[in-house]
């Protein structure tokens, strides 16, 4: 009896809907460089009115897959719009945004970049809040002191990575054992760089259940020369103990001048500046074809607000929604994490350590990275570290080939 | 399941009236809350995940029927045979490594020394430590500490980092694994040696037996029990690395040693849920099989 009463008090809680009056809205939100900022957002809107209390969960998308999952999610989620937050759109699993002022306002460009990662015919689901531009983050001081310039083919990139190689300086900083690190930065890059990606994804996703050796595009058969171009870098132009150096270690090196360039994205930079605030950094994407007409920057979704279709709270929703795409709010996030802005109106992104990947953004020569466009039942993070570790490309793509039709078979 | 059956119960006197005798109203007050919490956090999840496993649920939304299409595609694989292959061997060595040096230390731990008691408690420290702080503790020394120290020492094998070997990642799970796990084992063990009578000692001694045949015809027999019960539980455990992997490689280098449970919890995350479903259907079915093998081994000895 008294375990029935417990079970009946978890389910309370858990359904629980007011504290002292006020309606809770729990507000999932995991960008961890961020959560200062974002609570800071909260407590004033918590402040501002006295009908909804926002509670901050920062626990993880892990633990907004369980929500959904019991039927609980939170009311609004402000998270990563990757393949994983994607399923919950193709699903229909969450609400048609389309006729909030937020949605009205977005570029429709960066619609097409949203909706190319997931969509439910007929809805807007996610409204995107902040796009990140990715590319190579590099030492202006190293790179002053040996004269070199920002590379723009890859042979350029290959005879920069000599000089500095020759010179002692570490071309670029490896933290191999994050698997993440290798898909975001290194194989993304690759690939993004070498390939129409847009096409490939469209050519490939028809193939589904078909792909292998003897179809038309395949990863073994499109990805191998960017690869191969990744492998020349990361073998020998890269930090002798690359293999054992995690994320943390990389953004502590890049703050202490130990190498000249990193395969990041701009939140590394917030990290960084906790070791060295002066570090003299600046970005350009990495060129992996002989025409500098061929340079895209690599983007991502960072963030995107959904609202389940579970959540009893849809007004409120909406409203702490509309609070936070105030111009005022939404651009300082942009400016604090140096995000592009997504909307018509938003100001535009002044930061230098970004301005090498700005033009391309704005003239939308931009990729979504294909670690974020894989379903991530392939483990994309562990087979790109496969293949810096030593394995050979050609098996490992072939394995991605064989994930791929194995997974459309089962859909 | 394998510790309910150990203790012999002594058996129940047959009474004729055993039916109509009335149930004490403590043992309702014990069972049903039990039974109750049992069957709502086990088996009915267990039963739906295996309902979902026959169709293409991510967690959320609609779904429809596949068959076995998810076994078919589960048997075709490699990453899922490659973590049956790990999980296995894994434990196996495991089991091994952890039984043979927890016996060895109890029985230096129960012999005539001195600060015994002190001694044991130091022994017993990881075991009252977390698994994810061990593994994250132990991943720092083996990919900074050790090749730190390699560098220092001019010792070419340990500069590179053991955990991002794909060929000697594994035994470093092996190690912390064994690391954390050995002192609860040592704490049976030692019970167990404890348990025998010294006077049986004295016989052998006073028969001309050595210190070598009294460990091989005199210990080891009377403490067989405690051997099988620390295979089962360890085994059984092992079976279900999780943590420790999680913190010292996350499975990696590749996949190299990607557990069957990490591929399952994963399975929820990455939008797999019915696929692995599917996977935690036949390790369920699995387990069960290496259970029962256990159970029905041990029975034989005890008879």
């Amino acid at each position: 009896m008294a375990a029935l009463a417990a079970v009946a008090m978890i389910g309370a809680g858990l359904a629980g809907c007011s504290s002292g009056g006020r309606t809770k809205l729990v507000f999932a939100f995991n960008k961890r460089e961020a959560v200062p900022f974002m609570q800071q957002v909260v407590d004033d809107y918590n402040k501002s009115q006295d009908k909804v209390n926002v509670v901050m969960d920062t626990s993880g998308l892990n633990s907004t897959a369980a929500g959904f999952v019991r039927g609980a999610p939170a009311d609004l989620l402000l998270a990563n719009f990757n393949n994983q937050a994607a399923r919950y759109v193709n699903q229909c699993a969450v609400t048609d945004l389309s006729d909030t002022d937020a949605a009205k306002r977005v570029r429709p460009d960066v619609k097409a970049l949203v909706d190319g990662v997931g969509k439910c015919p007929g809805r807007t689901s996610a409204v995107p809040y902040s796009i990140m531009a990715a590319g190579v983050i590099y030492n202006k001081d190293i790179f002053a002191k040996y004269n070199l310039q920002v590379p723009k083919t890859y042979d350029q990139l290959l005879s920069v990575s000599k000089t500095l190689k020759s010179n002692g300086v570490a071309p670029f900083f490896g933290t191999f054992y994050d698997g993440w690190t290798v898909s975001q930065g290194w194989f993304d890059y690759a690939a993004g760089g070498s390939l129409d990606l847009k096409s490939f994804f469209q050519s490939i996703e028809k193939d589904g259940a078909n792909v292998g050796p003897n179809s038309s595009v395949s990863y073994e058969k499109d990805f191998l020369e960017p690869m191969n171009k990744m492998m020349t870098l990361a073998k020998d132009y890269t930090n002798p103990d690359a293999n054992s150096k995690i994320y943390g270690d990389g953004n502590t090196a890049m703050a202490n001048g130990k190498a000249a360039m990193y395969l990041q994205g701009p939140w590394a930079f917030s990290e960084i500046s906790k070791t060295n605030p002066k570090a003299n950094l600046g970005t350009f994407p990495l060129p992996m074809t002989d025409n500098p007409k061929d340079l895209k920057t690599a983007v991502n979704v960072d963030l995107g607000a959904m609202i389940p279709e579970q959540s009893k709270h849809q007004a409120e929703a909406r409203d702490f929604m509309n609070y936070l795409f105030q111009p005022k709010i939404i651009n300082a996030y942009n400016a604090s994490q140096l995000g592009f802005g997504p909307l018509k109106d938003s100001a535009p992104e002044t930061d230098p350590r970004v301005a090498g990947l700005r033009p391309y953004y704005e003239k939308g020569k931009i990729y979504a990275g294909p670690s974020y466009v894989i379903p991530q039942a392939i483990p994309i993070p562990q087979l790109a570290q496969s293949i810096v570790l030593g394995a050979d490309p050609k098996d490992v793509l072939s394995t991605i080939d064989a994930d791929w039709a194995r997974f459309a078979r089962r859909q | 399941m394998a510790i309910s059956s150990l203790p012999s119960v002594p058996d129940v006197p047959e009474k004729a009236d055993r039916k109509h005798r009335k149930v004490e109203p403590v043992f309702w007050w014990m069972t049903v809350p039990t039974l109750v919490v049992f069957t709502l956090a086990i088996p009915i999840p267990a039963a739906i995940g295996i309902f979902y496993s026959f169709t293409n649920y991510i967690g959320v939304g609609k779904w429809h029927f596949l068959g076995l299409a998810n076994y078919i595609a589960m048997f075709t694989d490699p990453q899922i045979r490659q973590s049956y292959i790990f999980t296995i061997g894994f434990s196996l060595v495991t089991v091994l490594a952890v039984n043979v040096i927890s016996f060895l230390l109890a029985v230096g731990l129960t012999a005539r020394i001195r600060a015994k008691v002190a001694l044991r408690t130091v022994f017993v420290i990881p075991m009252v430590i977390s698994g994810i702080v061990i593994a994250y503790v132990f991943q720092f020394l083996f990919s900074n500490s050790l090749p730190a120290l390699g560098q220092a020492l001019g010792v070419g094998w340990l500069k590179e980092s053991m955990v991002t070997n794909p060929h000697l990642a594994w035994v470093a799970v092996v190690f912390v694994t064994a690391w954390q796990s050995i002192p609860g084992t040592l704490l049976i063990y030692i019970a167990g040696l404890m348990s025998v009578p010294e006077d049986v000692y004295e016989a052998a001694d006073i028969d001309g037996a050595s210190k070598f045949q009294q460990m091989t015809r005199i210990t080891i027999p009377l403490v067989f029990s405690y051997v099988v019960i620390n295979t089962i539980l360890g085994f059984k455990g092992y079976l279900n690395a999780y943590d420790i992997i999680v913190g010292l490689t996350n499975g990696g280098p590749g996949t190299s040693t990607m557990s069957v449970a990490m591929n399952i919890v994963n399975g929820l995350t990455n939008g797999d849920y019915a696929y692995q479903m599917a996977n935690a259907t036949i390790f369920f079915i699995f387990t069960l099989i290496v259970s029962l093998l256990q159970l029905s081994l041990m029975r034989g000895r005890n008879k």
